[in-house]
Protein backbone atom coordinates (compact mmCIF):
# COMPACT_ATOMS: atom_id res chain seq x y z
CA UNK A 1 0.00 0.00 0.00
CA UNK A 2 1.20 3.40 -0.69
CA UNK A 3 2.62 5.10 2.30
CA UNK A 4 1.28 8.71 0.60
CA UNK A 5 -1.91 8.53 2.14
CA UNK A 6 -2.06 5.69 4.82
CA UNK A 7 -0.63 8.04 7.20
CA UNK A 8 -0.91 5.04 9.69
CA UNK A 9 3.28 3.95 10.18
CA UNK A 10 2.99 0.13 12.45
CA UNK A 11 4.49 -0.10 15.83
CA UNK A 12 4.77 -1.19 19.28
CA UNK A 13 4.47 1.80 21.36
CA UNK A 14 2.18 2.24 24.34
CA UNK A 15 0.53 4.59 22.20
CA UNK A 16 -0.32 2.21 19.59
CA UNK A 17 -1.57 -0.12 22.14
CA UNK A 18 -4.08 2.27 23.37
CA UNK A 19 -7.94 1.47 22.56
CA UNK A 20 -9.12 3.76 19.32
CA UNK A 21 -11.90 5.40 20.99
CA UNK A 22 -9.62 6.73 23.85
CA UNK A 23 -7.31 7.87 21.43
CA UNK A 24 -10.11 9.73 19.58
CA UNK A 25 -11.28 11.35 22.58
CA UNK A 26 -7.31 12.41 23.45
CA UNK A 27 -6.69 13.79 20.96
CA UNK A 28 -10.36 16.06 20.80
CA UNK A 29 -9.12 16.85 24.34
CA UNK A 30 -5.56 18.26 23.19
CA UNK A 31 -7.05 20.06 20.42
CA UNK A 32 -9.47 21.59 23.08
CA UNK A 33 -6.48 22.14 25.29
CA UNK A 34 -4.63 24.36 22.50
CA UNK A 35 -7.50 26.31 22.56
CA UNK A 36 -8.47 26.85 26.14
CA UNK A 37 -4.85 27.97 27.06
CA UNK A 38 -4.56 31.17 27.32
CA UNK A 39 -1.13 32.09 29.00
CA UNK A 40 2.33 31.43 27.76
CA UNK A 41 2.66 28.29 30.56
CA UNK A 42 -0.60 27.21 30.09
CA UNK A 43 0.38 26.76 26.02
CA UNK A 44 4.42 25.57 27.09
CA UNK A 45 2.69 22.66 29.37
CA UNK A 46 0.37 21.76 26.22
CA UNK A 47 3.14 21.60 23.89
CA UNK A 48 5.90 19.80 26.10
CA UNK A 49 3.21 17.17 26.85
CA UNK A 50 2.26 16.39 22.85
CA UNK A 51 6.08 16.95 21.95
CA UNK A 52 6.76 14.23 24.53
CA UNK A 53 3.81 11.85 23.10
CA UNK A 54 5.79 12.63 19.73
CA UNK A 55 8.84 10.74 21.72
CA UNK A 56 6.76 8.31 23.11
CA UNK A 57 4.84 7.43 19.94
CA UNK A 58 8.27 6.09 18.45
CA UNK A 59 6.98 7.17 14.54
CA UNK A 60 10.04 8.79 12.71
CA UNK A 61 10.37 12.25 13.06
CA UNK A 62 10.49 12.66 9.40
CA UNK A 63 6.57 11.27 8.95
CA UNK A 64 5.66 14.34 11.52
CA UNK A 65 7.26 16.30 9.41
CA UNK A 66 5.24 15.25 6.40
CA UNK A 67 2.53 15.77 8.36
CA UNK A 68 3.35 19.73 8.72
CA UNK A 69 4.46 20.27 5.10
CA UNK A 70 0.84 20.84 3.86
CA UNK A 71 0.68 23.38 6.55
CA UNK A 72 3.67 25.25 6.58
CA UNK A 73 2.48 27.46 4.02
CA UNK A 74 -0.01 28.67 6.22
CA UNK A 75 1.52 28.92 9.63
CA UNK A 76 4.13 30.91 7.19
CA UNK A 77 1.53 33.22 6.17
CA UNK A 78 0.22 33.43 9.86
CA UNK A 79 3.16 34.57 11.47
CA UNK A 80 4.23 37.03 9.10
CA UNK A 81 0.89 38.62 9.05
CA UNK A 82 1.30 39.00 13.20
CA UNK A 83 4.35 40.12 12.60
CA UNK A 84 3.76 42.77 10.13
CA UNK A 85 0.56 44.11 11.04
CA UNK A 86 -0.16 43.97 14.70
CA UNK A 87 1.00 46.83 16.35
CA UNK A 88 1.45 46.06 20.00
CA UNK A 89 4.19 46.44 22.58
CA UNK A 90 7.79 48.61 21.86
CA UNK A 91 9.25 48.47 18.03
CA UNK A 92 11.83 46.10 17.58
CA UNK A 93 13.01 47.75 14.41
CA UNK A 94 11.47 50.15 11.07
CA UNK A 95 12.74 49.90 7.43
CA UNK A 96 11.43 52.12 6.16
CA UNK A 97 7.28 52.02 6.14
CA UNK A 98 7.96 48.64 7.63
CA UNK A 99 7.94 48.68 11.06
CA UNK A 100 7.85 45.77 13.49
CA UNK A 101 6.38 45.43 16.87
CA UNK A 102 7.40 43.36 19.72
CA UNK A 103 3.70 41.83 20.62
CA UNK A 104 3.36 40.85 16.50
CA UNK A 105 6.16 38.89 16.92
CA UNK A 106 5.31 37.37 20.08
CA UNK A 107 1.86 36.48 18.94
CA UNK A 108 2.58 35.76 15.39
CA UNK A 109 5.13 32.94 16.82
CA UNK A 110 2.18 32.05 19.24
CA UNK A 111 -0.46 31.58 16.67
CA UNK A 112 2.21 29.99 14.55
CA UNK A 113 3.26 27.41 17.30
CA UNK A 114 -0.36 26.79 17.81
CA UNK A 115 -1.48 25.49 14.25
CA UNK A 116 1.89 23.10 14.46
CA UNK A 117 0.73 21.56 17.70
CA UNK A 118 -2.86 21.06 16.54
CA UNK A 119 -1.69 19.43 13.05
CA UNK A 120 0.81 17.81 15.64
CA UNK A 121 -1.97 15.90 17.58
CA UNK A 122 -4.03 15.22 15.24
CA UNK A 123 -1.16 13.43 13.17
CA UNK A 124 -0.38 11.27 16.61
CA UNK A 125 -3.85 9.85 16.29
CA UNK A 126 -3.68 8.71 12.56
CA UNK A 127 0.19 7.78 12.94
CA UNK A 128 -0.37 5.32 15.71
CA UNK A 129 -3.99 4.27 14.88
CA UNK A 130 -4.66 2.08 11.88
CA UNK A 131 -7.74 3.48 9.29
CA UNK A 132 -10.17 0.25 10.43
CA UNK A 133 -9.31 0.88 13.81
CA UNK A 134 -9.86 4.38 13.90
CA UNK A 135 -13.55 4.21 12.06
CA UNK A 136 -14.09 1.20 14.32
CA UNK A 137 -13.90 3.74 17.09
CA UNK A 138 -15.46 6.25 15.27
CA UNK A 139 -18.59 3.69 14.79
CA UNK A 140 -18.98 2.75 18.31
CA UNK A 141 -18.57 7.29 19.60
CA UNK A 142 -21.14 7.71 16.98
CA UNK A 143 -23.39 4.57 18.05
CA UNK A 144 -25.08 6.72 21.03
CA UNK A 145 -26.85 8.52 17.70
CA UNK A 146 -28.25 5.29 16.09
CA UNK A 147 -30.93 6.74 18.90
CA UNK A 148 -31.75 9.34 16.68
CA UNK A 149 -31.72 7.39 13.76
CA UNK A 150 -28.09 8.66 12.53
CA UNK A 151 -26.56 5.40 10.57
CA UNK A 152 -23.27 5.38 12.51
CA UNK A 153 -22.73 1.64 11.32
CA UNK A 154 -23.33 2.46 7.71
CA UNK A 155 -21.12 6.03 8.12
CA UNK A 156 -18.19 3.98 9.45
CA UNK A 157 -18.45 1.08 6.84
CA UNK A 158 -18.58 3.81 4.08
CA UNK A 159 -15.13 5.42 5.40
CA UNK A 160 -13.59 2.21 6.17
CA UNK A 161 -14.18 1.29 1.94
CA UNK A 162 -13.37 5.18 1.01
CA UNK A 163 -10.27 4.55 2.40
CA UNK A 164 -9.03 0.96 1.50
CA UNK A 165 -9.85 2.18 -2.22
CA UNK A 166 -7.97 4.99 -2.00
CA UNK A 167 -5.06 3.39 -2.90
CA UNK A 168 -6.55 1.33 -5.20
CA UNK A 169 -7.76 3.76 -7.08
CA UNK A 170 -4.62 5.44 -6.74
CA UNK A 171 -2.95 2.65 -8.85
CA UNK A 172 -5.65 2.57 -11.57
CA UNK A 173 -5.08 6.32 -12.33
CA UNK A 174 -1.48 5.85 -12.87
CA UNK A 175 -2.47 2.57 -15.37
CA UNK A 176 -4.59 4.58 -17.03
CA UNK A 177 -2.48 7.93 -17.66
CA UNK A 178 0.19 5.33 -18.46
CA UNK A 179 -1.81 3.92 -21.22
CA UNK A 180 -3.51 7.56 -22.38
CA UNK A 181 0.62 8.43 -22.68
CA UNK A 182 1.96 6.23 -24.73
CA UNK A 183 -1.44 7.06 -27.00
CA UNK A 184 0.32 10.56 -26.87
CA UNK A 185 -1.38 11.87 -24.07
CA UNK A 186 0.32 15.22 -22.13
CA UNK A 187 -0.33 16.02 -18.91
CA UNK A 188 1.98 18.36 -18.11
CA UNK A 189 1.98 21.10 -20.78
CA UNK A 190 -0.12 23.63 -22.18
CA UNK A 191 -2.05 26.55 -20.47
CA UNK A 192 -4.91 25.56 -18.42
CA UNK A 193 -7.68 24.77 -21.05
CA UNK A 194 -5.67 22.12 -22.46
CA UNK A 195 -4.73 20.71 -19.31
CA UNK A 196 -8.48 20.48 -18.13
CA UNK A 197 -9.25 18.60 -21.30
CA UNK A 198 -6.00 16.46 -20.91
CA UNK A 199 -7.81 15.14 -17.92
CA UNK A 200 -10.81 14.03 -19.49
CA UNK A 201 -9.31 10.60 -20.60
CA UNK A 202 -8.61 9.89 -17.38
CA UNK A 203 -11.20 10.49 -15.16
CA UNK A 204 -13.80 9.22 -17.62
CA UNK A 205 -12.32 5.51 -17.33
CA UNK A 206 -11.49 6.15 -13.58
CA UNK A 207 -14.98 6.71 -13.27
CA UNK A 208 -16.60 3.73 -15.06
CA UNK A 209 -14.25 1.49 -13.15
CA UNK A 210 -15.34 2.75 -9.75
CA UNK A 211 -18.76 2.56 -10.32
CA UNK A 212 -18.00 -1.13 -11.62
CA UNK A 213 -15.74 -1.65 -8.59
CA UNK A 214 -18.83 -0.32 -5.91
CA UNK A 215 -21.20 -3.21 -7.99
CA UNK A 216 -18.52 -5.81 -7.38
CA UNK A 217 -18.03 -5.48 -4.01
CA UNK A 218 -21.63 -5.01 -3.23
CA UNK A 219 -22.64 -8.21 -4.94
CA UNK A 220 -19.24 -9.74 -2.85
CA UNK A 221 -20.05 -8.27 0.54
CA UNK A 222 -23.86 -9.37 0.22
CA UNK A 223 -22.86 -12.95 -1.45
CA UNK A 224 -20.72 -13.53 2.44
CA UNK A 225 -23.90 -12.21 4.10
CA UNK A 226 -23.74 -8.55 4.92
CA UNK A 227 -26.97 -7.25 5.86
CA UNK A 228 -26.32 -3.61 7.17
CA UNK A 229 -25.15 -2.56 11.52
CA UNK A 230 -28.15 -5.17 12.72
CA UNK A 231 -26.54 -7.94 14.78
CA UNK A 232 -23.25 -7.88 13.26
CA UNK A 233 -20.33 -8.70 15.60
CA UNK A 234 -17.01 -7.69 15.05
CA UNK A 235 -13.41 -9.79 14.86
CA UNK A 236 -11.73 -7.03 16.35
CA UNK A 237 -13.45 -6.58 19.70
CA UNK A 238 -12.78 -3.00 21.16
CA UNK A 239 -11.86 -3.02 24.90
CA UNK A 240 -11.71 -0.43 26.41
CA UNK A 241 -9.05 -1.08 29.57
CA UNK A 242 -7.71 0.74 32.55
CA UNK A 243 -4.82 2.33 30.66
CA UNK A 244 -6.99 3.73 28.14
CA UNK A 245 -9.00 5.51 31.00
CA UNK A 246 -5.41 6.73 32.10
CA UNK A 247 -4.49 7.66 29.14
CA UNK A 248 -7.95 9.89 29.14
CA UNK A 249 -7.60 11.35 32.43
CA UNK A 250 -4.17 12.18 32.15
CA UNK A 251 -5.31 14.53 29.16
CA UNK A 252 -8.22 15.86 30.71
CA UNK A 253 -5.86 17.12 33.40
CA UNK A 254 -3.58 18.19 30.82
CA UNK A 255 -6.30 20.46 29.32
CA UNK A 256 -7.44 21.81 32.95
CA UNK A 257 -4.10 22.41 33.90
CA UNK A 258 -3.45 24.36 30.65
CA UNK A 259 -6.41 26.84 31.08
CA UNK A 260 -5.78 27.73 34.54
CA UNK A 261 -2.41 28.05 34.18
CA UNK B 1 12.06 -1.39 -37.05
CA UNK B 2 14.71 -2.68 -34.65
CA UNK B 3 14.56 -2.77 -30.82
CA UNK B 4 17.34 -3.30 -28.83
CA UNK B 5 17.80 -3.53 -25.37
CA UNK B 6 21.01 -3.68 -23.71
CA UNK B 7 21.66 -4.50 -19.95
CA UNK B 8 18.75 -3.31 -19.02
CA UNK B 9 18.39 -2.90 -15.21
CA UNK B 10 15.41 -1.21 -13.43
CA UNK B 11 14.92 -0.60 -9.45
CA UNK B 12 11.29 0.07 -8.40
CA UNK B 13 11.24 2.63 -5.28
CA UNK B 14 15.48 2.97 -5.13
CA UNK B 15 16.94 4.24 -2.39
CA UNK B 16 13.95 3.17 0.10
CA UNK B 17 13.62 -0.28 2.19
CA UNK B 18 10.58 -1.13 -0.40
CA UNK B 19 12.84 -1.04 -3.73
CA UNK B 20 12.73 -3.96 -6.10
CA UNK B 21 15.09 -4.67 -8.20
CA UNK B 22 12.83 -6.05 -10.80
CA UNK B 23 15.00 -6.00 -14.14
CA UNK B 24 18.60 -7.32 -14.09
CA UNK B 25 20.85 -6.75 -16.81
CA UNK B 26 18.45 -7.82 -19.39
CA UNK B 27 19.32 -7.98 -23.49
CA UNK B 28 17.44 -8.52 -26.22
CA UNK B 29 16.29 -7.28 -30.05
CA UNK B 30 13.23 -7.59 -31.97
CA UNK B 31 13.42 -7.13 -35.71
CA UNK B 32 10.72 -5.86 -37.85
CA UNK B 33 8.94 -9.00 -39.67
CA UNK B 34 9.41 -10.71 -36.58
CA UNK B 35 7.22 -11.26 -33.30
CA UNK B 36 9.38 -12.01 -30.07
CA UNK B 37 7.49 -13.91 -27.41
CA UNK B 38 7.94 -12.92 -23.76
CA UNK B 39 7.26 -15.31 -21.15
CA UNK B 40 7.89 -16.23 -17.84
CA UNK B 41 5.56 -16.27 -14.40
CA UNK B 42 3.83 -13.47 -12.56
CA UNK B 43 6.21 -10.74 -11.28
CA UNK B 44 9.10 -12.26 -13.41
CA UNK B 45 9.35 -8.83 -14.93
CA UNK B 46 7.66 -9.53 -18.35
CA UNK B 47 5.44 -6.12 -17.74
CA UNK B 48 8.04 -4.15 -16.38
CA UNK B 49 10.68 -5.10 -19.30
CA UNK B 50 7.90 -3.96 -22.09
CA UNK B 51 6.95 -0.62 -20.67
CA UNK B 52 10.84 0.14 -20.89
CA UNK B 53 10.61 0.07 -25.02
CA UNK B 54 9.03 3.15 -25.31
CA UNK B 55 10.41 4.66 -22.42
CA UNK B 56 7.22 5.10 -20.51
CA UNK B 57 9.06 3.60 -17.83
CA UNK B 58 12.84 5.02 -18.08
CA UNK B 59 15.71 2.24 -17.09
CA UNK B 60 17.65 2.90 -13.80
CA UNK B 61 20.65 1.61 -16.51
CA UNK B 62 21.49 0.06 -19.54
CA UNK B 63 19.66 1.32 -22.88
CA UNK B 64 16.92 0.98 -25.12
CA UNK B 65 17.80 1.43 -29.10
CA UNK B 66 15.78 2.06 -31.43
CA UNK B 67 17.35 1.27 -34.81
CA UNK B 68 20.57 1.79 -33.56
CA UNK B 69 19.68 5.41 -31.78
CA UNK B 70 19.73 5.41 -28.17
CA UNK B 71 15.89 6.33 -27.29
CA UNK B 72 16.51 8.39 -24.67
CA UNK B 73 17.88 11.41 -27.69
CA UNK B 74 14.69 10.88 -29.30
CA UNK B 75 11.78 13.11 -28.97
CA UNK B 76 9.14 11.57 -26.60
CA UNK B 77 6.23 11.69 -28.83
CA UNK B 78 7.99 10.22 -31.94
CA UNK B 79 9.29 7.41 -29.75
CA UNK B 80 5.55 6.77 -28.40
CA UNK B 81 3.94 7.22 -32.25
CA UNK B 82 6.54 4.58 -33.37
CA UNK B 83 6.98 1.89 -30.73
CA UNK B 84 2.93 1.69 -30.15
CA UNK B 85 2.26 -0.18 -26.65
CA UNK B 86 -0.92 -1.97 -26.17
CA UNK B 87 -0.94 -2.18 -21.74
CA UNK B 88 -2.92 -5.85 -19.96
CA UNK B 89 -6.46 -4.51 -19.90
CA UNK B 90 -6.33 -2.29 -22.14
CA UNK B 91 -9.85 -1.49 -22.48
CA UNK B 92 -10.01 0.43 -19.02
CA UNK B 93 -8.63 3.25 -20.34
CA UNK B 94 -11.55 3.49 -22.98
CA UNK B 95 -13.46 6.65 -21.92
CA UNK B 96 -14.94 8.25 -25.40
CA UNK B 97 -18.60 8.66 -26.35
CA UNK B 98 -18.32 6.64 -29.59
CA UNK B 99 -15.35 3.63 -30.66
CA UNK B 100 -14.93 5.86 -33.83
CA UNK B 101 -13.27 9.19 -31.48
CA UNK B 102 -12.07 6.84 -29.06
CA UNK B 103 -9.55 5.57 -31.93
CA UNK B 104 -9.16 8.83 -32.99
CA UNK B 105 -7.63 9.92 -29.65
CA UNK B 106 -3.80 9.20 -30.79
CA UNK B 107 -3.84 10.35 -34.70
CA UNK B 108 -5.86 13.68 -33.38
CA UNK B 109 -2.96 13.99 -30.96
CA UNK B 110 -0.31 13.25 -33.34
CA UNK B 111 -1.84 16.35 -35.35
CA UNK B 112 -3.16 14.86 -38.19
CA UNK B 113 -5.46 16.46 -40.70
CA UNK B 114 -9.31 15.17 -39.99
CA UNK B 115 -9.84 13.49 -43.25
CA UNK B 116 -6.45 11.83 -42.63
CA UNK B 117 -7.68 10.34 -39.01
CA UNK B 118 -11.02 9.66 -40.30
CA UNK B 119 -9.20 7.46 -43.21
CA UNK B 120 -6.94 5.38 -40.47
CA UNK B 121 -9.99 5.02 -38.36
CA UNK B 122 -11.72 3.21 -40.41
CA UNK B 123 -8.84 1.55 -41.64
CA UNK B 124 -7.58 0.19 -38.36
CA UNK B 125 -10.99 -1.05 -37.49
CA UNK B 126 -11.65 -2.30 -40.45
CA UNK B 127 -8.40 -4.27 -40.11
CA UNK B 128 -9.74 -5.52 -36.60
CA UNK B 129 -13.16 -5.90 -37.64
CA UNK B 130 -14.79 -4.19 -36.01
CA UNK B 131 -15.99 -1.38 -38.64
CA UNK B 132 -19.74 -1.85 -37.07
CA UNK B 133 -19.15 -0.94 -34.05
CA UNK B 134 -17.56 2.86 -34.91
CA UNK B 135 -20.58 4.70 -33.63
CA UNK B 136 -21.32 2.75 -30.53
CA UNK B 137 -20.06 3.30 -27.33
CA UNK B 138 -16.99 1.72 -25.94
CA UNK B 139 -18.91 0.81 -22.76
CA UNK B 140 -21.50 -1.01 -24.08
CA UNK B 141 -19.52 -3.38 -26.01
CA UNK B 142 -18.89 -7.35 -24.98
CA UNK B 143 -15.46 -8.02 -23.48
CA UNK B 144 -13.50 -9.00 -26.57
CA UNK B 145 -14.79 -6.31 -28.69
CA UNK B 146 -13.44 -3.23 -26.15
CA UNK B 147 -10.15 -5.07 -26.37
CA UNK B 148 -9.95 -4.93 -30.04
CA UNK B 149 -11.42 -1.34 -29.71
CA UNK B 150 -8.19 -0.47 -27.28
CA UNK B 151 -5.67 -1.85 -29.85
CA UNK B 152 -7.50 -0.10 -32.56
CA UNK B 153 -6.35 2.96 -30.36
CA UNK B 154 -3.25 2.15 -30.41
CA UNK B 155 -2.72 0.64 -33.94
CA UNK B 156 -4.09 4.27 -35.45
CA UNK B 157 -1.70 6.14 -34.47
CA UNK B 158 0.90 4.27 -37.49
CA UNK B 159 3.42 2.58 -35.26
CA UNK B 160 6.19 0.71 -36.83
CA UNK B 161 6.85 -2.05 -33.86
CA UNK B 162 3.93 -2.66 -31.35
CA UNK B 163 4.44 -4.05 -28.17
CA UNK B 164 1.07 -5.85 -26.97
CA UNK B 165 1.07 -6.75 -22.84
CA UNK B 166 -1.13 -10.17 -22.40
CA UNK B 167 -3.66 -9.21 -25.39
CA UNK B 168 -5.96 -12.41 -24.98
CA UNK B 169 -6.10 -12.37 -21.40
CA UNK B 170 -9.59 -13.21 -20.20
CA UNK B 171 -10.52 -13.49 -23.82
CA UNK B 172 -13.13 -16.40 -25.40
CA UNK B 173 -11.50 -18.51 -27.79
CA UNK B 174 -12.67 -17.92 -30.99
CA UNK B 175 -11.74 -13.54 -29.98
CA UNK B 176 -8.42 -14.55 -29.01
CA UNK B 177 -7.57 -16.59 -32.49
CA UNK B 178 -8.68 -14.05 -34.77
CA UNK B 179 -6.65 -11.64 -32.34
CA UNK B 180 -3.47 -13.32 -33.06
CA UNK B 181 -4.83 -13.61 -36.79
CA UNK B 182 -4.27 -9.47 -36.16
CA UNK B 183 -0.64 -10.09 -35.05
CA UNK B 184 0.25 -12.28 -37.21
CA UNK B 185 -0.86 -9.71 -40.16
CA UNK B 186 1.04 -6.90 -38.22
CA UNK B 187 4.24 -9.14 -38.48
CA UNK B 188 3.77 -9.55 -42.05
CA UNK B 189 3.42 -6.53 -42.82
CA UNK B 190 6.55 -5.72 -41.29
CA UNK B 191 6.36 -4.65 -38.12
CA UNK B 192 8.43 -5.74 -35.00
CA UNK B 193 6.19 -7.70 -32.45
CA UNK B 194 6.51 -8.19 -28.91
CA UNK B 195 4.25 -9.78 -26.96
CA UNK B 196 4.24 -11.33 -23.42
CA UNK B 197 1.46 -13.76 -22.28
CA UNK B 198 0.70 -16.71 -19.64
CA UNK B 199 -0.26 -18.71 -22.30
CA UNK B 200 2.86 -20.62 -24.05
CA UNK B 201 0.64 -22.50 -26.14
CA UNK B 202 -0.57 -19.15 -28.10
CA UNK B 203 3.08 -18.25 -27.92
CA UNK B 204 3.78 -21.39 -29.55
CA UNK B 205 1.88 -20.82 -32.27
CA UNK B 206 3.27 -16.95 -33.00
CA UNK B 207 6.53 -16.21 -31.74
CA UNK B 208 9.51 -16.34 -33.89
CA UNK B 209 11.68 -15.78 -31.12
CA UNK B 210 11.45 -16.51 -27.63
CA UNK B 211 12.14 -14.76 -23.99
CA UNK B 212 12.21 -16.79 -21.05
CA UNK B 213 12.27 -14.34 -17.83
CA UNK B 214 12.74 -15.23 -14.46
CA UNK B 215 12.87 -13.46 -11.23
CA UNK B 216 13.82 -10.26 -13.27
CA UNK B 217 16.14 -12.00 -15.78
CA UNK B 218 16.17 -12.91 -19.05
CA UNK B 219 16.89 -16.73 -18.71
CA UNK B 220 16.82 -17.78 -22.03
CA UNK B 221 16.54 -15.91 -25.32
CA UNK B 222 16.24 -17.94 -28.64
CA UNK B 223 14.47 -20.07 -31.37
CA UNK B 224 11.11 -21.22 -29.86
CA UNK B 225 12.57 -24.85 -29.61
CA UNK B 226 15.60 -24.02 -28.40
CA UNK B 227 13.83 -22.34 -25.53
CA UNK B 228 10.86 -24.69 -24.74
CA UNK B 229 13.48 -27.74 -24.95
CA UNK B 230 15.63 -26.31 -22.64
CA UNK B 231 12.92 -25.26 -19.95
CA UNK B 232 10.50 -28.07 -20.36
CA UNK B 233 9.37 -26.45 -16.92
CA UNK B 234 8.08 -23.42 -18.78
CA UNK B 235 7.33 -25.23 -22.30
CA UNK B 236 3.90 -25.47 -24.13
CA UNK B 237 2.26 -28.98 -23.88
CA UNK B 238 2.89 -29.46 -27.40
CA UNK B 239 6.63 -29.85 -26.24
CA UNK B 240 5.64 -31.77 -23.34
CA UNK B 241 4.03 -34.25 -24.90
CA UNK B 242 6.83 -34.74 -27.80
CA UNK B 243 9.85 -35.17 -24.96
CA UNK B 244 7.38 -37.64 -23.46
CA UNK B 245 6.84 -39.66 -26.60
CA UNK B 246 10.26 -38.89 -27.19
CA UNK B 247 11.33 -40.69 -24.05
CA UNK B 248 10.46 -44.11 -26.16
CA UNK B 249 10.09 -43.66 -29.53
CA UNK B 250 13.61 -41.92 -31.73
CA UNK B 251 12.65 -39.51 -34.42
CA UNK B 252 10.77 -36.92 -32.22
CA UNK B 253 12.58 -33.72 -32.73
CA UNK B 254 11.76 -30.43 -31.38
CA UNK B 255 8.07 -29.60 -32.80
CA UNK B 256 6.75 -26.48 -31.28
CA UNK B 257 3.61 -25.53 -33.21
CA UNK B 258 0.47 -27.26 -32.40
CA UNK B 259 0.38 -28.59 -36.32
CA UNK B 260 3.74 -29.87 -36.87
CA UNK B 261 3.85 -31.50 -32.90
CA UNK B 262 0.65 -33.36 -34.64
CA UNK B 263 2.59 -34.81 -37.64
CA UNK B 264 5.31 -35.44 -36.15
CA UNK B 265 3.34 -37.79 -33.59
CA UNK B 266 1.39 -39.54 -36.13
CA UNK B 267 4.94 -40.42 -37.78
CA UNK B 268 6.87 -41.39 -34.93
CA UNK B 269 3.91 -43.41 -34.10
CA UNK B 270 3.36 -45.01 -37.48
CA UNK B 271 0.36 -42.64 -37.98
Amino acid sequence: MGRGIGQFYPGMSPLHALDPRAKILASVGLVAALFLVGSFHGFLLVAVVVLSLLIVSRVPAAAFLRFLKPVSFIVALTFLFQALFSREGNILFEWGWLSVYEGGVSNGAFLAARILLLVLSAALLTATTPPVALTDGIEDLLSPLKKLRFPSHEVAMMMTIALRFIPTLDEEAQKIMRAQAARGAEFSEGGLIKRVKAIIPILVPLTVGAFCRADELADAMESRGYRGGEGRTRYRELKFRLRDGVALLFVVLVAVGGAVL
Amino acid sequence: MRIEVKNLRHVYSPGTDSAVEALRDVSLSVEGGEILGVVGGTGSGKSTLVVHMNLLLEPTSGEVLIDGMDARAMKKSELRRRVGLVFQFPESALFAPTVEEDVAFGPCRLGLDEEEVRRRVSETLGMLGISHLASRSPHALSGGEKRRVAIAGVLAMGPEAIVLDEPTAGLDPATREELLDVVRGLKNAGMSVVIVSHDLDEIAEVADRVCLMERGEAKAVGAPEDVFYEHPENAPDTVRAALAVGERLPGVGRPVRFAETVEVLERVMGG
